[in-house]
């Protein structure tokens, strides 16, 4: 099995980002591996222990090369090796997309690769687009926000929530899946897989595209909450209050 | 001439109401300007009689009322969205902010070669531009998104503070049209749904207008009866914070964060709930916010409109007593 994993780094949850002068300042901001990536990259790593002898998890990664030491712990994981890609200016996640098609075609030659995981979504800006634009790029099978996952070497059955119910699926190789938290528990490193991933590769792999931007980012503006909390003495005149804002019933 | 396409999404026959608030928060920006007009596909076998007296403004519901489109199929409804955007001449489509908006817009973005703009709400600026907002970083910022190409898409969450069940459908005149059948349909292609359940009797938290969430203060799975009854009470669905839901106590269905579903309800009831930045990026567009906390320092206040500061084992008894008194009397 060739499987590949897109992964992508956040600020992880107990950053401070804050604004000077009315522009973001993300200098206080610890980057970390993308929390819904560990559950892609763990599914990747179950697979090669499934099929083993012939499995290589390889890892994508679209960031400034400051994003080895988060590869560093995805190949501590189990991934084989790693790609680092180098954005455009202002990526959009269609930019990323197209990087991500061309960084895997480059890669595995005419063939593509039997599998490739991604993350439901990045936690930073929650677009939810990468995936699917990549699996359309490559003209693969494909399925967002996954939460189970059964293969036979011939088909994928595969689960998804939709509102109010599950959607069971059918899907044949190759195939991309984005991962929803809970598909899988993703495992702790140990000393020995960090010390043995200091030995696999991390290579840089320079991409050049020509297409624009599909979207722009105009403005990033703090949320200014502007709520202030009426606080009351008891449930009676909590009952009061919504039903004078008609928002009961 | 500006022309929009809304997509009407159903399950199991019904239109939902995500998609049904979308089209007519479409017919109130279209007002806004002439020379625009506003058509619908609905995909899958459905009654169109249930749209009567719903949508509001006027335009075509084209419908595709074959078998084939009963499943949502992916391959097939991009395609039957493409063909239809192309027979319309669309230059916007919309779609309510689902999973399965989520799955087909990226899809349709590259496709079409069509800005994508996801998860945004959109107000009267819109105009100026295409625009829309979005919130970033778990909810520290709000970034607004515009689009580069000619072709647009947008996939919105209904604003809980604008009403639409009340949008006028007096006057409105919508017509309908089927669709003839499409070649491609009798094509097997993959991925196939093979089929649905849907969790009966439960209403999803994300499409409930009134939410009632717990958060680990509730103490046990047990202690969430108490949430249900005032679900059932109020008609509402029941949420989660992160560790109900890593604990156990409530499905990953229910949970509402960052790692969960984004909801906008009329009204949201936090219990026990301490409102860190990862929960509160999703209920930024939710109406009216009510917190019952025992630390009346718990940053879901900054938040709430309302506030109780006590122990949910004794205030939401109470609660549901005079939600009871209160229902005995209307
Ligand atoms: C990557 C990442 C993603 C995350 N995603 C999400 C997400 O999607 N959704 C989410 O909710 N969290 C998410 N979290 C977790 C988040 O950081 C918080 O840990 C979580 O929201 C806290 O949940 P809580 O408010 O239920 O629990 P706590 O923070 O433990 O708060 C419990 C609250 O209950 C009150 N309380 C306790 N007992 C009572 C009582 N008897 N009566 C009244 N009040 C009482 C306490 O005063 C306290 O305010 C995420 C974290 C990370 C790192
Ligand atoms: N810069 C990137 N490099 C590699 N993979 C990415 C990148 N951005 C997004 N992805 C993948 O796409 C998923 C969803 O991201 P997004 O579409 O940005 O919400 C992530 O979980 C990753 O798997």
């Amino acid at each position: 099995m060739r499987i590949a994993v897109c992964l992508c780094q956040v600020p992880d949850t107990s950053s401070v980002i804050s604004f000077v002068g009315g522009a973001i300042d993300l200098s206080r901001v610890n980057e970390v591996m993308n929390p819904f990536d560990e559950y892609a990259l763990e599914e990747a790593v179950r697979f090669k222990e499934r099929f083993e002898g012939s499995s290589q998890v390889t890892l994508f990664c679209v960031a400034p090369s400051s994003a080895r030491e988060m590869l560093r712990k995805a190949l501590a994981m189990g991934g084989d090796r790693a790609f680092l890609l180098s954005p455009t200016e202002h990526s959009d996640p269609f930019q990323t997309a197209l990087i991500l098609s061309r960084a895997i075609t480059d890669v595995y030659g005419d063939a593509l690769p039997d599998l490739v995981f991604c993350g439901k979504h990045s936690t930073d800006f929650q677009s939810a687009q990468v995936p699917l634009m990549l699996a359309e790029l490559l003209g693969m099978e494909s399925v967002g926000a996954i939460i189970k996952l059964e293969a036979s070497l011939a088909t994928i059955q595969v689960e998804r929530e939709i509102e109010g119910g599950i959607e069971s699926l059918e899907v044949h190789y190759p195939a991309l899946f984005s991962v929803e938290k809970g598909l899988n528990v993703p495992r702790k490193t140990t000393i020995k897989a960090v010390m043995e991933a200091r030995k696999k590769p991390i290579d840089f792999l320079s991409i050049t595209i020509s297409t624009s931007q599909f979207v722009s980012i105009t403005s990033i503006k703090p949320l200014v909450k502007e709520k202030k909390c009426r606080f009351l003495p008891d449930t009676q005149e909590l009952v009061r209050q919504l039903a004078h804002e008609h928002v009961l019933f | 001439m500006k022309i929009f396409l809304v997509f009407l999404e159903q399950r199991e026959g019904i239109v939902k109401k995500a998609s049904i608030d979308t089209w007519n928060l479409v017919q109130e920006l279209a007002a806004l300007y002439p020379d625009t007009s506003v058509s619908a596909l609905l995909a899958g076998p459905a009654d169109i009689r249930q749209l009567d007296g719903v949508l509001a403004g006027q335009g075509v519901v084209y419908h595709a009322n074959e078998e084939a489109y009963r499943l949502c199929n992916p391959q097939h409804y991009t395609r039957l969205i493409a063909d239809t955007m192309k027979r319309v001449g669309a230059t916007t489509l919309f779609f309510a902010d689902t999973a399965l908006s989520r799955d087909l817009a990226p899809r349709l973005s590259v496709r079409l070669q069509a800005s994508l703009l996801s998860g945004c709400t959109v107000d009267e600026a819109w105009w100026n531009g295409g625009a829309c907002q979005r919130p970033i970083y778990s909810g520290a910022a709000i970034a607004s998104f515009a689009p580069c190409c000619p072709l647009k898409i947008y996939t919105i969450i209904p604003h809980a503070t604008r009403s639409f069940s009340s949008a006028t459908t007096s006057g409105s005149r919508i017509t309908f049209e089927t669709l003839e059948p499409s070649l491609h349909t009798s094509e097997e292609l993959f991925p196939q749904v093979r089929c649905i359940a849907m969790h009966k009797g439960v209403r999803d938290v994300a499409e409930a207008t009134i939410v009632v969430a717990g958060g680990r203060g509730m103490g046990s799975a047990e202690g969430f009866a108490l949430l249900e009854e005032l679900a059932r009470l109020l008609g509402g669905a029941v949420g989660a914070s992160r560790p109900v839901v890593d604990e156990g106590w409530r499905p990953h269905a229910e949970q509402i964060g960052q790692t969960g579903k984004t909801v906008a309800p009329a009204l949201y009831l936090a219990c026990a709930i301490s409102g860190t930045p990862q929960h509160l990026a999703a209920i930024g567009s939710a109406g009216t916010i009510v917190a019952i906390n025992r630390d009346p320092h718990a940053p879901i206040f900054d938040v709430a409109d309302y506030g109780i500061v006590g122990d949910v084992h004794l205030v939401l008894p109470k609660l549901i007593e005079e939600l009871q008194e209160f229902l005995k009397k209307r």
